[in-house]
């Protein structure tokens, strides 16, 4: 035990006696999330938004999973994958992902997934952001909710306060985003401003008008891949 | 088998670090750290409190203090009187009685596994375990006992202030302290053993209908697509089957009753009208032991908790949306809320919830009453 405690003792002097002047060999990475809805700041159980398709709308639960993070320097060509990458995040629950210290790097690039890889929907026997005992696992057989979104609306034809349960997941909405970064020095601690866009889950490429579903508990099917298609880009971007 | 790996890593990297604490850490004066005896399936991620470390001396004076009567006004009940370990620390009936024959307005909740649990009383009106348990001893229709006065019949006791001065480091018996042994104690009714608990160690295979009952349990419905559920779940999480810690998103109207009958619930601690009626999903281990259900006890069995769920949904302003959207069978939007499970269904649902009873943790000698 003693002689790896000296061991790590040695590399961090190693780190830091080199980082005096130069460039220093690690920096801190934080990605922080906001939650909008209509341009504004999600707030749950309390505030009334609006729809895209215009029916007014109280959020209960918002949750989504980021999984797979890579950050490139495209000129470089020096790519950082983090490492067991699954980050649970939501409104009133965790929206700054750490990603502790990584080498330094001018990066202009983002790569990440919303949902988890097929290898981590497989099981769910696993700890830290995808232990099942939070709500994201489906049950103990079939992987993980990917987002989540829960609230009411008042039916436009009917005027009755209706519940809203997305519940999207499975393989097929497991969807990749690439986006640029600016202002990533080498070196220097960097937040990355991402924002989650609610809107864009009803918006394109395929619009949804909830008073207009046969059902507005969305578990999956066909209406679950729409909104995948939806969220697969627009849904978090960089500010 | 699923979780065997994970279980002898862990176990491994507690051997490793034992054997290094013991060998290099001098001999320490004080109470004996402890730690709870979980299985690894249950949240890693749940710090003891910074402030109240658990030791085998905290636990062995919260047990006392459990089920000491003195603290109560005439010394007639305590903690364990509306908390009885063979009904699962729960006590059989409709709403609990205090001293001198007052009766209560709430169904005394049953323990178990409260370490995970981040808020208390049926309206979450406690954060903490340490600030839980001290307010039965004063509230007049339960122990009605002052704190001061406790404290002073603690103090002035020929054992007790030897039992604080090995948990706490000196005799001086104060309200702090009370709370901290008693939640100490609380933290360690670890209800790990029943059938669902063998099942997730792949110990024992759960029967046909506890299986279905199973997925059924932690299945939301969605007719369009033929997924049946029983649309438990949603609340009663993951392998606690308890409500969801974060913030109050463990607290939901489940239909009771209609707009103008609802109690504040919730409301009453956030002030928030839409938490009216809202309530405590309640951990739902040794569910079997632990009738009458409901806040207020009004479901003598599980039947007519599973009928209601099934076919007496009142709606209201504030109903879970997860209810209000749950059905087996498509719905038009002025439908009434029903859930559309079969009566197969719903008995397999029961079945499933009586494989939650653990007669190790209801006959667990650590947990019955000292004084005995």
């Amino acid at each position: 035990m003693k002689n790896i405690t000296y061991l790590f003792l040695a590399f961090v002097l190693i780190f830091s006696s080199c980082s005096d002047e130069e460039i220093p060999a690690q920096m801190t990475v934080d990605l922080n999330f906001e939650n909008t809805l209509n341009g504004k700041p999600l707030q749950l159980n309390s505030e009334t938004f609006t729809l895209p398709s215009g029916e007014p709308f109280i959020a209960k639960k918002l949750k989504y999973y980021i999984s797979n993070v890579v950050l490139t320097d495209t000129k470089s060509g020096a790519v950082y994958t983090v490492p067991n990458s699954y980050h649970l995040l939501g409104e009133d629950f965790k929206s700054t992902v750490e990603l502790g210290m990584i080498p330094s790097a001018n990066y202009d690039q983002i790569t990440f997934s919303i949902g988890v890889d097929q290898v981590a929907n497989a099981k769910t026997d696993q700890t830290g952001d995808l232990d099942p005992n939070n709500e994201m696992a489906w049950n103990w057989n079939s992987g993980y909710k990917f987002v989540v979104l829960e609230g009411e609306f008042t039916h436009k034809t009917t005027g009755v306060r209706t519940g809203l349960v997305l519940h999207i997941g499975r393989n097929q909405n497991y969807k990749t985003v690439t986006q640029s970064l600016t202002g990533i020095r080498s070196g220097r601690a960097a937040q990355i401003q991402l924002k989650t866009v609610i809107d864009q889950l009803f918006l394109s490429p395929n619009a949804l008008k909830v008073s207009e579903l046969p059902s507005t508990t969305i578990m999956g099917g066909e209406l679950a891949d729409k909104i995948g298609e939806n969220y697969a880009s627009g849904f978090i971007t960089i500010e | 088998m699923r979780f065997l790996t994970l279980g002898s890593g862990i176990c491994l990297c507690g051997v490793l670090l034992f054997s290094c604490g013991t060998e290099e850490s001098p001999i320490q004066e004080g109470p004996t750290l402890i730690s709870l005896e979980k299985p690894d399936y249950f949240p890693a991620e749940q710090p003891m409190p910074a402030a109240n470390p658990l030791t085998e001396e905290g636990v062995r004076l919260g047990r006392m203090l459990f089920y000491e009567k003195k603290l109560s006004k005439d010394g007639t009940i305590s903690c364990a009187s509306c908390h009885q370990q063979e009904k699962g620390f729960s006590d059989g009936l409709r709403v609990s009685p205090g001293v001198g024959g007052t009766q209560g307005t709430m169904n005394a909740m049953a323990l178990a596994n409260l370490h995970w649990q981040t808020r208390f009383f049926w309206n979450g009106r406690a954060v903490t375990l340490e600030e839980q348990a001290l307010i039965p001893i004063e509230d007049p229709v339960e122990m009605n006992l002052p704190i001061q006065e406790a404290i002073s019949r603690l103090q002035n006791d020929s054992d007790y202030p030897k039992l604080f001065s090995a948990a706490f480091g000196s005799e001086e018996v104060t309200a702090e302290r009370i709370g901290k042994a008693l939640a100490q104690f609380e933290r360690t009714l670890i209800s790990a053993n029943s059938k669902f608990d063998r099942w997730i160690r792949g110990e024992v295979q759960l029967t046909p209908e506890e299986q279905l009952g199973l997925e059924l349990f932690f299945t939301h419905p969605e007719p369009s697509i033929q997924l049946r559920g029983g649309n438990c779940g949603d609340c009663h999480l993951g392998f606690l089957t308890s409500g969801d810690p974060n913030g109050f998103s463990g607290f939901h109207n489940n239909g009771l009753d209609p707009d103008e009958r609802l109690k504040s619930g919730l409301q009453f601690v956030t002030g928030n009208a839409f938490d009216r009626g809202k309530f405590k999903a309640p951990g739902l281990r040794n569910i079997a032991l632990t009738a009458p259900y409901m806040h207020d006890g009004r479901f003598s069995s599980l039947e007519e908790v599973l009928d209601h769920y099934n076919d007496h949904i009142q709606n209201s302003e504030t109903l879970d949306v997860l209810i209000l959207e749950a059905s087996n069978e498509p719905q038009s939007p002025n439908d009434p809320v029903k859930l559309h499970l079969s009566e197969q269904e719903k008995k397999a649902i029961i079945a499933f919830l009586n494989t939650l009873t653990d007669q190790e943790f209801v006959s667990n000698p650590k947990f019955s009453n000292p004084f005995k």
